[in-house]
């Protein structure tokens, strides 16, 4: 618990340092209209929350990363189990694997606007897509990095192939599926962002595009201070879930 | 008639550099209750054998039967330690990990609960069945693989060199262990090891390997001394003199 506080601090103090740092970059570095201090960009960011503008956007933008993650995940994790646990099926699907993988997700978001148009259904499925390959690689992985004690261990003592699988395989990965979610979870950021730039009608990514359209700076810097805190609070989440699941029997984690 | 017998085995792998026969004309016979040590050099094949018996590799030549049944899988009634401590299933707690072979077979929960305390007390564990392997020390963690594969009521127990990585004062402490429980456990055991005074210690036959490749068993020594042994004894030295005559020339020649 004393351990739990003293990070607290220190994560407070850190972001404490970072504002502060800000603040004093544009006041006495930079000393340009184009870059605003935190002072006025906390102000508009107020006046955004009592309007519930900011509220608005930031849902926006996290119930399509939400949705299209869960389908991603829930698609990749039983893929990845195939393709590490049957060298058929691996050999069959890398070529798909490892040919989407180097296809961005942001290179798919014209396709996706051509195919779902500009609303729910086309950021969806960039974040499915771009959270899919992710966890396919790091749950096969999973599969080809369980030890063969483990294995051998559950046929000595009786296991079925059914058993040895869902008992050994299965358990081991899931701090590689837990990982892979994490990484693919940073990613999303970056998709969801670059898709609404483009073509949405609300969100982070389309709250940043009208500010510069508009010229309204300050509007820009609380998008992107909402997208940082976001992602903070986001992947601490992550880490506190995989904790609670794997850290007993994984400190490293 | 013998519990476990092994004909003429041997093994060979094939592979891209060629054909590597590791075991050789490998025969025995093990009889209900005995604990037997096969003791070797490193790559002379013992591990091969526990492995073929255990049914994790098939012989290339001979046959292996337990019971007068022929040996070609894994099964329950072979129960196995591993040297490593990986074999433990992390995101178990001990208790969970000894009654795993139980959980396979269908056994409920309650049975189970019990089943793994009696185990845990009898390898001097009880009380840490809520440990996950992580906070367990490498000895403790063997006694849990001791634990788990007795606690699946094997017919025979099948131990890789189990002590390998502990240091010498674990070790010491645990062969006396492993004694007691054998006793109380009353289970045929192939213990695998390279010590010739862990040998001496804990077997009622030592069978001592030929060098590899194309290892083979080079001879046996009965240990006919009562438990707990005494190691500055006259007899144990005598019997570890003649095992280690027979070792000495396989480490020379090799």
């Amino acid at each position: 618990m004393r351990e739990r506080v003293k990070i607290v601090a220190g994560y407070l103090a850190g972001f404490a340092l970072l504002f502060l740092v800000w603040h004093l970059a544009a006041v006495f570095v930079v000393k340009s209209a184009l870059f605003p201090s935190p002072i006025p960009v906390f102000v508009r960011a107020q006046w955004l929350i009592e309007e519930n503008i900011l509220q608005e956007q930031i849902w926006a933008s996290l119930r399509r990363i939400l949705q299209g993650f869960a389908l991603g995940t829930a698609l990749g994790i039983p893929i990845g189990l195939a393709i590490g646990s049957f060298k058929p099926v691996r050999v069959l699907l890398e070529p798909w694997t490892e040919f989407f993988r180097f296809i961005p997700a942001v290179a798919m978001i014209t396709v996706a606007v051509i195919w779902f148009g500009i609303g729910e259904e086309s950021k969806i499925f960039l974040i499915a897509y771009t959270t899919i390959f992710v966890i396919i690689i790091s749950t096969a992985a999973g599969v080809g990095a369980v030890e063969r004690n483990k294995i051998r261990a559950a046929q000595a003592l009786g296991a079925s192939r059914f058993q040895v699988f869902a008992l050994v395989a299965l358990p081991a990965t899931v701090p590689f599926i837990l990982t892979g979610m994490r990484l693919a979870m940073a990613n999303s950021f970056v998709t969801i962002v670059a898709a609404e730039l483009i073509a949405s009608n609300d969100g982070l990514g389309k709250m940043l595009w009208d500010a510069r359209l508009f010229m309204e700076i300050n509007d820009i810097f609380v998008a992107l201070v909402a997208l940082g805190l976001l992602g903070f609070a986001t992947d601490r989440c992550f880490r506190l879930a995989i904790r609670a699941f794997a850290g007993r029997y994984n400190p490293t984690m | 008639m013998a519990l476990v017998s092994l004909e003429d085995i041997g093994k060979t792998y094939r592979g891209r550099s060629g054909a590597y026969e590791a075991v050789r004309n490998f025969s025995l016979e093990l009889a209900e209750g005995e604990f037997f040590c096969l003791l070797g050099t490193s790559g002379c094949g013992k591990t091969t054998v526990l492995n073929m018996l255990a049914g994790f590799e098939a012989p290339t030549a001979g046959r292996i039967t337990l019971d007068g049944h022929p040996v070609s899988k894994p099964a329950a009634e072979r129960g196995v330690v591993f040297q490593g401590t990986d074999s433990l299933y992390d995101w178990l707690n001990a208790r969970d990990n000894i009654s795993f072979g139980l959980r396979l077979a269908g056994v409920g929960r309650a049975e189970r609960r019990a089943v793994a305390e009696r185990f845990l007390a009898l390898v001097g564990l009880a009380g840490a069945g809520d440990k996950h392997p992580a906070e367990l020390s490498g000895g403790m963690k063997q006694r849990i693989q001791i634990a788990r594969a007795l606690a699946n009521n094997p017919r025979i127990l099948l131990m890789d060199e189990p002590f390998g990585a502990l240091d010498a004062m674990t070790r010491n402490i645990l062969q006396a262990e492993l004694t007691r429980i054998w006793q109380e456990a009353r289970k045929t055991v192939l213990f695998i090891t390279h010590d010739i005074e862990e040998a001496c210690a804990l077997a009622t036959r030592i069978g001592v390997m030929k060098r590899g490749p194309g290892g083979t068993l080079k001879t046996v020594v009965p240990v006919d001394l009562p438990f707990p042994r005494d190691r500055t004894s006259d007899a144990f030295m005598a019997i570890f003199r003649q095992v280690h005559a027979a070792i000495r020339e396989e480490i020379i020649a090799a």
